[in-house]
């Protein structure tokens, strides 16, 4: 990164000399990274035996006979450089802390490789920019970090982002693989403390996820926890403390109790029905009560992590342990968090070595029953609490008051709360009996252990009452258990020929099992455990099992650093598969080229490293695929004769023998560069992939008696995705100032291939279809508004009928009669765009001076769209529930509006369907993250015994570019944004000091 | 030594690769029956039971087969308003098209049931078990089908024919059945229930445990109505409903005792979807055991039964067709000057149309929540029984001796002025009779019907003069729902959607 190279200067310096003929003085100060002066640092000039140390403020004089040379600038536990100096020109020298192996090690899956030897597309996302973020989920703190990892944020304290490399790739989801330390795991991301995490390593085509087998086809993601260092003095103690304030990104403006009468008046006079008398004097009805601010809050943030690393001469320890509290923007909802991790590695002998990771964790995740949708849609005319302080509710006939049961008496009321007991673990033991010979035996287990505790008071709701007391319990287990052999050679013939080989084997089982309970009628309501209940107790639970047992080989032969061939194969048998279908291989090969390390090619500062990169490989999926998909099977359930209870059984499922895996079919071609002196560093990848027999939900004629519900999977389509991802860096100042940009970006284009027979799978507002991308968006198209009777009678039918209450009406809106039959009926939808965005891209720059450090960091997505559910209610008209302020400007006679239907009650036009009129853009882009840090300088936290400590404070989410209207553009899944809990703004504080 | 060690490592690498493999990856299910063991007598009958249960479901009895006499203008939705109970708003005001939730649910809840019929007999003639316990289920499950089938072709017309279980083919694709005629589905369902008839026992022949079986009666009254409602075999239909009437069938005293907990299966119960209350099973899963009747059908906001949803608001209309002194009226809606229900007064504020349902609720004694209720639901009953008795002798042009049964309905109603049915012409006797079918059994189900089975130019005089102008012909059937046009093209959608 420094500048090693510079023929250029070097040939100047040597002109000069020539001119000059004298001896010379070369001045100059070495500092580290963080500007602190390095004492006693070697300076050597090239080519001879002249040489000296820097002083106690870092500085250095160098006398010569040259009046230019090239400096070698050397000091213990930093990479050497060499520097040009002249004499009259100072020479400012940072040096670089040598980076520990790992960091030049990619996790590639069963073993690790060498950066430059990859030849698969593989992204690597280290601690250091982890670390910049405040987020404290890990997965939030991914977004926008790795090229082709698409993540969608959720708001709410505890819960998890979803995550999607390259493109959605199957209906019935695609998410990666998650490997922590080796086990392929479903632990959810913030479960994770961050401050534990080495890397994250993105493995994106085909030929780096084949080694995964069947669960490699949409990506993988690798987490390495932080290990100690070998060897004396490296041990640290890191102590990190934060604290933030959340706040809800944006509010939505809606009627006051005024609005909402006159609003009101005006719906039920067109609906043909009776004005409510409450209603008469909108005015005097002024404000009315605000259930939104009644539910939201300022969030905080709490984050406390304390860790303690470092080794002897054959050992290395990392142990942890975090607190996490978070309250969120929603009342009621609060999530908690400790870890503790441990991690050892030890030589026993020199052939023998042995190491443990552990994680443990605990998690409380609660909230009230809160609805925001229902906080924004309940009546400002209705009271909060009632005289005698209970909560009120509305009272009276649903069209005039509202069905709504008060927002904040549910929310404060009734209560939930999820706890988590995780442990995640492994330890292996590796025998080398020659240098080259490498086997290794790994012991992984998951035991994941969830409560969930629901809690209903026995309360005289209005509209209707919940009688009796509820406590329900559910307690689940899932234990998995993994083991692993592989047996690696890995050796270099005749200094150019390495190879690297591996073969191995991999059992994994999963058993999972639950028991729920409920019982009501509870003595009082704050004893709220079980036995406390005397009324109507139920209990439920069920238990299922999968394993999987794999063969895998890798090999990789590398001649010269020039060419390289890497080949894997697994054969995965799984039992969520028929005998006849249980076993799968998935092979891949995967070659690169580096023409920048021919001997015809001369490095030059243009252009110094060149690797181009090509992968082809076939992994499959087998997540969608029920534990007993194949087999025929009947439930248990109940009928009754005459007051008696009987036995009874029925087929719920039509069973599918034939389901085997979904196959992804994947061909990478990429290249990596490195230029003007390392100071631009680019990677670029191109793919297109092909999932095939891609599952989907068995479409079950209903007539067949099985359920079109709970249905088997089929392979039955496929999928297309292929796309484009760049990734480049550039270090634009080095030095004292430092500035670093990071931009990456990834097109994605999606396409579904086949269905099983071309049928369509409609869900939600969405429509899988052949020809169109996934989860597209399926309705109406409306053309404005009928603005007279004369527009409805030329227009196609849409309501007849001679009633004017219940037929369309002017104030309506016109949809398109796509198929020109003079009906509207659902043959006129069409596909309204796709919830998916093409485009993702983020922005990064780093400064750092003097001990400041600077990052602001965009991320955002284009290309997508959402169903802004929310606003299908709140712009309904049609019912008793409050509305946006946007009705105010609703039509209320020829020539008010084209956009804003009129209010009428029951909406007899069904203005309310699935339209275009709810469709939005969804692309934003958003500072993601904005941090300013100080670090103090380290003479003075070398006084106070510490390594270094690091003040700063970042904001997060601090403002948002997007045209969507809604709450929030992050809504994920399937683009609906119904009730989906907002993403937050925060502002946090922290600092961090290592002893 | 370094030898010997790699050779081991290798050695247990391809011993772990092959050996024990196969039991590795063989995982069985543990909560559930594979339906190849259904081989003991226990196994079939449980099928059987499993037969009965769609019927239970809020796709059927609980709720959608109720809402028809919403969508017959016996009354409203009501509820809470807005988009709640949409899909039956829109069905009854005929603007429902092929998406329409409700006619999906009609359309799915018969299937299940038809499919673990199927099951049975495909299965019946091989198991070892008592010949009696054999023809008895053998008749159940050919009540059942026929029952099923009955309620598909009387509200979507033709469907497929499935008398098997259908399976995913050899090469991986699914069953797919086109529409039969209805003619085909009805001969199906008459020859269903004459092998019903021959095979099951008399209500009276079986244990108390077992009633709400299907009976021979149960299957002869079927039978009945599919003749009425083709038009066609009168005689039979009189010699049925004699043969019924012979086994000592009687009316209730009281009207509302076949409607109580208390009085389930009675005297004039021929067949009923039997209710349990609690369970362990959740409200709105299809395994349900409590019925929603009450819960949903009792005034809105006024804690008068647990639940308490405001559906199915009988309207002023219908109201208004009660004679004076009938005493069905107070038994059947809640109005201003009616008695009280569980020490109650009723307070027209809590419905849309200042009526509510009065005949199926339950008082919070007997039900204290809203999935507690063990009411059953009564599918065929005596009273029915003498209607049709008396439409059947009219047909024949026996109108007199039609008088005979509709009489002894009425005056169990308090309509004991006989002079008020006699001397009428054929044509005012159907009429008196349908009037009595609407009154005697409102809200019962049986509305829809039986304004369809007159014919279109009958049913849309009459949805005319409820002012619901928008029923055409194609509103006679209910559109087959997209879904299943999707999944299966090769049906075709009933004419109009």
């Amino acid at each position: 990164m420094k500048n090693q190279r510079r023929p250029f200067l070097t040939a100047l310096a040597l002109l000069l000399f020539t001119f000059a003929g004298n001896a010379a003085e070369f001045t100059g100060n070495v500092t580290d990274e963080s500007g602190e002066p390095l004492i006693g640092v070697n300076i050597l000039e090239q080519g001879t035996t002249n040489g000296t140390i820097t002083d106690l403020d870092g500085n250095f004089t160098l006398l010569s006979d040259n009046a230019a040379a090239n400096l070698e600038v050397s000091y213990m536990g930093y990479t050497s450089q060499t520097v040009a100096a002249k004499e009259g020109a100072p020479v400012n020298v940072v040096l670089v802390e040598e980076t520990t192996e790992l960091d030049d090690l990619v996790v590639i899956g069963y073993g690790v490789q060498r950066k430059s030897d990859l030849t698969g597309s593989i992204a690597q996302v280290n601690s250091e920019t982890l670390g910049k973020n405040q987020k404290a989920n890990l997965g939030d703190a991914l977004q926008g970090r790795a090229p082709g990892l698409q993540i969608v944020s959720s708001g709410s304290p505890g819960s998890n982002v979803s995550m999607n490399i390259r493109g959605i790739g199957s209906i019935l989801g695609s998410s990666p693989l998650l490997v922590i330390d080796g086990v392929p795991t479903d632990v959810q991301l913030n479960m994770l403390n961050m401050e534990d995490i080495e890397s994250v390593d993105v493995l994106k085509d085909a030929s780096a996820t084949a080694i995964y087998g069947s669960r490699g086809a949409y990506g993988v993601v690798i987490i390495t926890t932080k290990k100690g260092q070998k060897g004396e003095g490296k041990n640290n103690l890191s102590l990190k403390a934060s604290y933030g304030v959340d706040q809800i990104t944006r509010t939505l403006p809606l009627l006051n109790a005024s609005q909402f009468a006159s609003l009101h008046n005006e719906m039920m006079t067109a609906g043909g029905r009776a004005q409510y008398p409450g209603y008469e004097d909108p005015p005097s009805l002024g404000a009315g009560t605000d259930w939104v601010s009644a539910m939201t809050q300022l969030g905080q943030t709490q984050n406390y992590s304390l860790n303690y690393s470092g080794g002897t001469k054959a050992l290395n320890y990392y142990v942890s342990g975090s607190y996490l509290k978070q309250t969120g923007v929603i009342k009621t909802t609060e999530y908690e968090r400790f870890t503790m991790q441990a991690n050892m590695d030890a030589d026993i002998f020199k052939w023998l070595s042995a190491g443990v990771n552990l994680s443990l964790n605990h998690d409380i995740k609660s909230q009230g029953e809160y609805n925001l949708l229902n906080a924004m849609l309940a009546l400002p005319t209705q009271e909060m609490y009632n005289e005698d302080g209970t909560w009120a509710g509305p009272d009276g006939l649903a069209m005039y008051v509202g069905d709504i049961a008060n927002p904040i008496g549910k929310m404060t009321e009734n209560t939930q709360c999820t706890k988590g007991y995780n442990l995640l673990g492994n330890t292996y033991l590796e025998i080398k009996p020659w240098e080259f010979l490498t086997f290794k035996s790994l012991l992984g287990v998951q035991a994941l252990f969830w409560d969930q505790e629901n809690w209903t008071p026995a309360y005289d709701w209005k509209p209707i009452a919940t009688p009796e007391s509820q406590a329900s319990r559910q307690y689940n287990k899932s234990l998995t258990l993994l083991w692993d052999n592989t047996l690696t050679f890995m050796k270099t013939f005749a200094g150019k020929h390495h190879v690297n080989a591996m073969i191995g084997t991999s059992a994994q089982v999963n058993d999972y099992e639950y028991l729920s309970g409920r019982v009501q009628g509870f003595v009082s309501e704050t004893a709220q455990q079980m036995n406390n209940g005397i009324l109507n107790p139920i209990v439920g639970g069920s238990r299922s099992e999968w394993s999987l047992f794999s063969i895998i080989a890798r090999a990789s032969y590398n001649y010269d650093n020039r060419y390289y061939i890497t080949a894997t194969v697994r054969e995965d048998g799984s039992s969520r598969f028929a005998p006849q279908n249980r076993w799968g291989t998935f092979p891949s090969v995967s070659l690169a080229w580096r023409p920048t390390q021919e001997s015809f090619y001369t490095p030059n500062r243009v252009l110094g490293d060149f690797k181009l990169r090509f992968g082809y490989g076939i992994t499959g999926n087998q997540a969608s695929v029920g534990n007993y998909a194949y087999a025929s099977t009947v439930q248990t359930i109940q009928y009754v004769f005459n007051g008696t209870q009987v036995n009874a059984v029925a087929p719920l499922v039509m069973p599918n023998p034939n389901v085997r895996w979904e196959q992804v079919e994947q061909i990478n071609l990429g290249f990596d560069a490195s230029m003007g002196d390392d100071r631009l560093k680019l990677t670029v990848d191109g793919y297109y992939k092909n999932t095939n027999d891609m599952l989907v939900n068995m479409s079950v004629p209903i007539s067949t008696g099985y359920s079109d519900v709970y249905t088997t999977q089929i392979n039955a389509g496929s999928m297309l995705n292929a796309g484009v991802e760049v990734g480049i860096t550039s270090f634009n100042f080095v030095g004292d100032f430092q500035w670093t940009t990071t931009i990456n970006f990834a097109y994605n284009y999606n396409e579904i291939t086949a269905l099983s027979d071309g049928v369509p799978i409609y869900f939600d507002n969405n429509v899988n279809a052949v020809g169109h991308p996934v989860n597209s968006f399926y309705g109406y198209v409306t053309d404005g508004i009928f603005q007279n009777q004369e527009e409805i009678d030329n227009h196609a039918i849409q309501t007849v009928g001679s009633n004017k209450y219940s037929s369309t009406q002017p104030g309506d809106i016109r949809f398109k009669d796509l198929n020109s039959d003079g009906v509207i009926d659902e043959n006129d939808r069409t596909f309204l765009g796709s919830p998916t965005p093409s485009w993702t891209f983020s922005i990064n720059n780093t400064f750092s001076f003097y001990g400041f450090d600077l990052e602001i960091f965009f991320s955002g997505v284009a290309g997508n769209k959402i169903y802004n559910g929310n606003r299908a209610s709140l712009e309904a008209m049609s019912v008793a529930q409050n509305q946006l302020v946007t009705t105010l400007d609703r039509w209320t006679g020829e020539g008010t509006s084209n956009d804003m239907p009129r209010a009428v009650f029951g909406d007899p036009n069904r203005n309310n369907r699935v339209s275009d009129r709810f469709i939005e853009d969804g692309s934003f882009l958003r500072l993601k993250n904005l941090s300013l840090g100080y670090t103090l300088p380290k003479h003075i936290t070398q006084k106070a015994a510490m390594q270094s400590v690091r003040f700063y404070v970042s904001g997060q989410n601090l403002f948002t570019i997007t045209k969507y209207t809604g709450l929030e553009p992050e809504v994920g899944g399937s683009g609906n944004d119904l009730n989906v809990y907002p993403v937050s703004r925060s502002v946090t504080v922290g600092a961090n000091i290592t002893f | 030594m370094k030898t010997t060690l790699a050779k081991i490592l290798v050695y247990m690498m391809v011993a772990l690769a092959f050996s024990s493999c196969n039991d590795f990856l063989t995982r069985e299910p543990y909560d559930s029956i594979n339906p190849d063991n259904l081989t003991s007598s226990d196994d079939v009958v449980a099928m059987v039971n499993g037969a009965y249960q769609p019927l239970q479901w809020a796709k059927l009895y609980n709720m959608r087969i109720w809402t028809l006499d919403i969508i017959a203008g016996n009354s409203v939705v009501g509820a809470g308003g807005g988009e709640d109970g949409i899909e039956t708003i829109q069905m009854a005001d005929f603007i429902a098209d092929s998406e329409n939730f409700a006619a999906l649910d009609l359309w799915r809840g018969p299937s299940p049931g038809i499919l673990r019929c199927n099951m049975v007999l495909q299965s019946i003639e091989t198991v070892p078990m008592e010949e009696s316990l054999r023809t008895r289920c053998f008749g159940e499950v050919s009540f059942l089908r026929a029952h099923y089938y009955f309620i598909l072709v009387r509200l979507f017309g033709g469907v497929p024919k499935i008398t098997e279980p259908q399976k995913v083919g050899e090469d991986g694709s699914i069953p797919k059945q086109k529409r039969a005629s209805a003619d085909e589905i009805y001969e199906l369902i008459i020859s269903d229930l004459e092998n019903a008839i021959g095979a099951l026992p008399y209500k009276s022949e079986y244990a108390t445990n077992d009633l709400g079986r299907a009976t021979k009666e149960a299957a002869m009254a079927e039978l009945a109505r599919v003749y009425l409602t083709r038009g066609e075999n009168y005689n039979r239909v009189v010699q049925l409903c004699e043969d019924i009437e012979a086994r000592g069938y009687d009316l209730c005293d009281d009207y509302s005792d076949n409607f109580t907990i208390a009085g389930k299966n009675g005297p004039e119960s021929i067949f009923e979807v039997q209710y349990y209350g609690k369970t362990n099973a959740d409200f709105w899963a299809d395994e349900n055991q409590s019925s929603w009747l009450s819960t949903y059908t009792g005034p809105r906001n006024s804690n008068m039964v647990a639940g308490g949803w405001g559906w199915n608001q009988p309207t002023a209309e219908f109201v208004a067709q009660y004679e004076d002194g009938d005493q069905r009226f107070d038994k059947t809606v809640l109005h201003t000057n009616g008695p009280a229900f569980d020490g109650m007064y009723y307070n027209s504020s809590w419905s849309t149309t200042g009526y509510n349902l009065r005949k199926f609720l339950v008082s919070k004694g007997e039900s204290p929540d809203f999935d507690t209720s063990a009411a059953n639901w009564v599918v065929t009953r005596f009273a029915d029984v003498l209607l049709m008795k008396a439409e059947a002798l009219n047909e024949l042009g026996r109108t007199t001796d039609a008088e005979v049964p509709l009489y002894r309905v009425r005056s169990r109603a308090g309509l004991t002025d006989r002079s008020t049915i006699e001397g009428l012409t054929k044509d005012q006797m159907r009429e008196k009779i349908f009037h009595e079918r609407r009154i005697e059994l409102a809200f019962e189900g049986h509305r829809w019907y039986d304004l369809v089975r007159r014919g279109y130019d009958y049913a849309r005089e009459f949805f005319y003069s409820i002012g619901k102008t928008n029923f055409t012909q194609k509103n006679m059937l209910f559109p087959i729902p997209l879904e299943e046009m999707e999944a299966n093209e090769l049906l075709e959608q009933n004419p109009g959607y």
